[in-house]
């Protein structure tokens, strides 16, 4: 589908992915090799990152005392270095997450043992997953004994799906993996799904094989005719067919398909697809052609009755409900589409889920002690824990020798200066802020914004906070 | 004082109660205030909120209080203090006056927070500390309030008091249960506080479940947040995950949004009216001092009641109870955009079925009618087609 468009997606989801190509490979001429073939590459996409993990841990490693410290904020740091430039994402998201449950996942090599450790992962992202991506439907399938297995069907519940998998512990490993017919199954579960969402498919493949019935390579043509994007997360080594899948379900873009190096790798990999991912040009041309963007939604406050009254979408008798706000039907449950009037219902806090994602907040700049002793903060706006003294002018010069070996993206001073607001945070709280919140303390707390005052002026106080 | 409380009790208390947190963010936007003036004065409003606060530290030793102030135009901590130094220099920010910013290091060192309370022999320690240290920096607050800042805004920074309160809550809660490296960790991936623990081994959950219980009380009196929208459903999601209630006690005003916070946190929401005000104080102790524990056995007030979850348009802070989705960044608008861009991500939105008119029962009966009187003559003109949802 769409040939032309390689340049672009490619573009695009680096912006998307950067924690991972940014130390994986930065190799300009892959681009070219990318869309026709993966043979020609050096060296596969997991032993780059594993030597690159190795090669960050050579060349931080001055003096253990001063870089551990620093170690660990550059580790939360680079966590938090991400894309703050809004990409326009797939917010209402389809996805179906495929578990291998095939003899391979008995191996003991991502401990305790490949399945319970998917297990566990596995919950954690379907949390993560309606955490980032409300309004999004999952279903999670199996492959075990040559087929494909439903485990808990498309539904915006997470808690269905965590029994589900949680149930999964008890059944042994068994047989071989199918990616045709997972591939199969998933389409079928994918067919009914709106045009205006996103159709995905997420394999989590253990198994060096796959034993199929048919011609695989027909399943991917009709995945790529219904607009599936596959992404495989592999637990052992990398297999062609794989590649092959998740390039051609994702227009010749080929870092939908990563290999786990160790439990930390996986789970990183796994947790980074509940982002919401990238809409490519081609999709969107797709989505103009099919759905009005811009869609009528009501808000409906939720009542409670003194008597029961039948609800308009199962007539069951219910004591209270949500009210439609156009037609005044009760629905008995949200997000719902109005049995009356048609109108989409949904609660606001369901949307809101998903703003930190429309506005990122930026991130925060390390702060010099000539900044620190400039602005004389001595403790963390946010939690008040109380930052390191600042070293007076004359120490300076001898502390600059301790504090260059601090790994990069450590703050010297323990401080991280929100640009907008000028005030000064932990580490805690950077990453707190980033992760959890997604709001500046500091910009929230205050109508007067020095950063921002100093950009509408056009004052050089950027520049200047950059500097420092 | 402390060496009393260090003695055999400490031991019984830890298998027992986990302390529990409590922050209370007080709205001090003085316009509001000033429409309270005769059911309920901030002094008064102050003065049994102490009482309040005093019962809280009294029921676990270990229970800990803070309290933030969300002013006019910034939020501030009222309890506990900031130490000297960066507060001098907030001040100044505030007053516009940016440059002296350098401040002295012997200054922050030698005061370090506002002067200790005269001794009183009557009266608990704890008590007389942080009624010293609450009062002060609310005067300091209301001194430092120009006119001219009040007449800028009316609005009250309730998110940012919020987010002020959740970053001391997160700092907190790691630091007390002699928090291993892992659970420091644990919560920047997300699922770790909301029960997410479990990926790290069924262990570390039960220990998680001994730390500090955290909970979020707002004393509110302005209206209309429609402004901080974003930042405060941030905040709300936030308490969501960490599971910690926001509290509500309405003193005036009307806010669509703290109601949904409560809401969505599984925290209590009250709304005093004029007459009801005058019991401010047994309001808070009678609904409010119970902490998370308790709440489970208890069945809390405003429970029962509607919730308004209407939301707030992006284009004029309206409220709306029906809007227009950009499917591609979820923005709300309160009207059709007049050049179809949405005016967030700038995408170019076509209307759709806008205006068109609802399937309603009759068109289904003209295709039923067709699919059984197939043969039939009088069949009505079917070259419409079924309509397309």
């Amino acid at each position: 589908m769409a040939d032309s468009d390689h340049e672009y997606s490619e573009q695009g989801s680096d912006d998307d992915i950067p924690t991972r190509n940014g130390t994986g490979r930065a190799g300009a001429p892959r681009g070219r090799a990318m869309a026709s073939r993966p043979k020609g590459r050096a060296q596969a996409k997991w032993e780059a990152a594993a030597s690159s993990n190795w090669e960050l841990h050579e060349g931080a490693d001055g003096s253990i005392e001063g870089v551990l410290g620093g170690l660990e904020e550059a580790g939360k740091r680079k966590r938090l270095l991400k894309d703050t430039t809004p990409l326009q994402r797939g917010i209402i998201r389809h996805t179906l997450l495929i578990l291998d449950l095939s003899i391979a996942m008995i191996e003991k090599d991502l401990r305790p043992t490949r399945h319970l450790l998917t297990i566990n992962y596995t919950v954690g992202f379907i949390r993560e997953f309606f955490e980032q991506n409300p309004i999004s439907q999952l279903g999670i399938l199996g492959m075990r004994d040559g087929i494909a297995i439903r485990v808990s069907d498309m539904s915006g519940n997470p808690n269905d799906h965590i029994n589900a998998v949680k149930a999964l512990r008890g059944m042994d490993p068994k047989g071989s993996p199918s990616l045709q017919n997972a591939l199969e199954m998933a389409r079928a579960a994918l067919y009914h799904t709106p045009s205006h969402g996103t159709r995905e498919v997420v394999i989590v493949l253990g198994a060096l094989l796959t034993s199929d019935p048919g011609d695989i390579h027909d399943t991917i043509k009709s995945c790529i005719k219904d607009r599936i994007r596959v992404s495989i997360i592999g637990l052992a080594a990398q297999m062609h067919i794989c590649a092959e899948i998740c390039r051609k379900t994702n227009a010749g873009d080929e870092n939908s398909y990563n290999v786990a190096v160790d439990e930390v790798d996986y789970r990183e990999l796994l947790m980074s697809i509940t982002t919401p991912p990238v809409v490519r040009s081609t999709d969107t041309e797709a989505q103009r052609r099919n759905q009005a963007a811009l869609l009528m939604m009501g808000f409906p406050s939720r009542i409670v009755e003194e008597k029961p009254t039948l609800c308009a979408c199962h007539g069951n008798l219910t004591r209270g409900g949500y009210l439609c706000s156009r037609c005044k039907a009760k629905v008995c449950n949200l997000p719902a589409t109005c049995p009356t009037c048609d109108l989409t219902l949904i609660l606001s806090t369901h949307l809101a889920r998903s703003y930190h994602h429309l506005f990122p907040l930026r991130n925060w700049v390390e702060v010099s002690w000539a900044r620190a002793r400039q602005k004389g903060s001595t403790q963390c706006y946010g939690c008040l824990a109380p930052f390191p003294h600042v070293p007076a002018a004359e120490e300076r010069s001898e502390h600059n020798g301790t504090r260059a070996k601090r790994a990069e993206g450590a703050s010297e001073s323990s401080r991280y200066e929100c640009e907008t607001c000028q005030n000064h945070f932990c580490i805690d709280c950077d990453v707190f802020s980033h992760e959890v919140v997604h709001n500046c303390p500091g910009c929230q707390s205050s109508a007067h914004l020095p950063g921002a005052e100093e950009e509408a002026n056009g004052v050089e106080g950027e520049s200047d906070a950059m500097a420092t | 004082m402390n060496i009393v409380d260090a003695t055999d009790r400490t031991e019984k208390l830890d298998e027992g109660e986990a302390p529990s947190l409590l922050t209370i963010i007080l709205d001090t936007n003085p316009h509001a205030w000033a429409l309270l003036t005769e059911s309920l004065s901030l002094s008064k409003a102050v003065a049994n909120l102490l009482v309040f606060i005093n019962a809280h530290i009294a029921i676990n030793h270990a229970n800990r209080i803070a309290v933030i102030a969300s002013h006019a135009e910034r939020a501030e901590w009222l309890f506990p203090a900031l130490a000297r130094s960066q507060k001098d220099s907030h001040a100044n920010g505030v007053h516009g006056d940016g440059e002296d910013m350098e401040m002295q290091d012997g200054e922050a060192a030698d005061s370090d927070g506002p002067s200790l309370p005269r001794d009183d022999a009557n009266k608990y320690r704890p008590f007389a500390y942080i009624e010293h240290v609450l009062l002060s920096n609310l005067r300091r607050l209301m001194e430092s309030t120009t006119a001219d800042a009040l007449s800028s805004t009316p609005a009250t920074m309730i998110a940012g008091a919020l987010t002020l309160a959740l970053t001391y809550i997160s700092k907190q809660t790691q630091a007390l249960p002699s928090a291993t490296t892992s659970a420091q960790f644990n919560y920047s991936d997300a699922t770790a506080v909301a029960g997410g623990n479990e990926m790290s081994g069924d262990g570390a959950k039960s220990q998680a479940s001994m730390g500090l219980s955290s909970r979020i009380l707002i004393l509110s009196v302005s209206g209309d947040l429609a402004s901080q929208y974003i930042p405060i459903m941030n905040s709300i999601f936030a308490c969501q995950r960490l599971t910690i209630p926001i509290d509500i006690l309405k003193l005036a005003g009307d806010t669509v949004f703290l109601q949904q916070a409560a809401d969505a946190t599984g925290g209590i929401y009250m709304a005093l009216d004029n007459n009801s005000r005058a019991g401010f104080l047994q309001y808070l102790m009678f609904a409010y001092l119970a902490d998370q524990a308790a709440r489970d056995h208890l069945i809390m007030p405003g429970e029962g009641e509607g919730v308004d979850f209407r939301a707030a348009c992006f284009c004029h802070r309206r409220i709306v109870d029906i809007g227009f989705v950009c499917s591609i960044c979820l923005s709300i608008f309160c009207e059709p955009l007049q050049d179809n861009l949405c005016l967030t991500c700038g995408s170019h939105l076509s209307m759709g079925n806008y205006g068109q008119k609802p399937v309603v029962v009759p068109k289904r009966k003209k295709k039923k009618r067709r699919a059984l009187a197939d043969g039939g003559a009088d069949t009505p003109a079917s070259d419409r087609g079924t309509p397309a949802p």
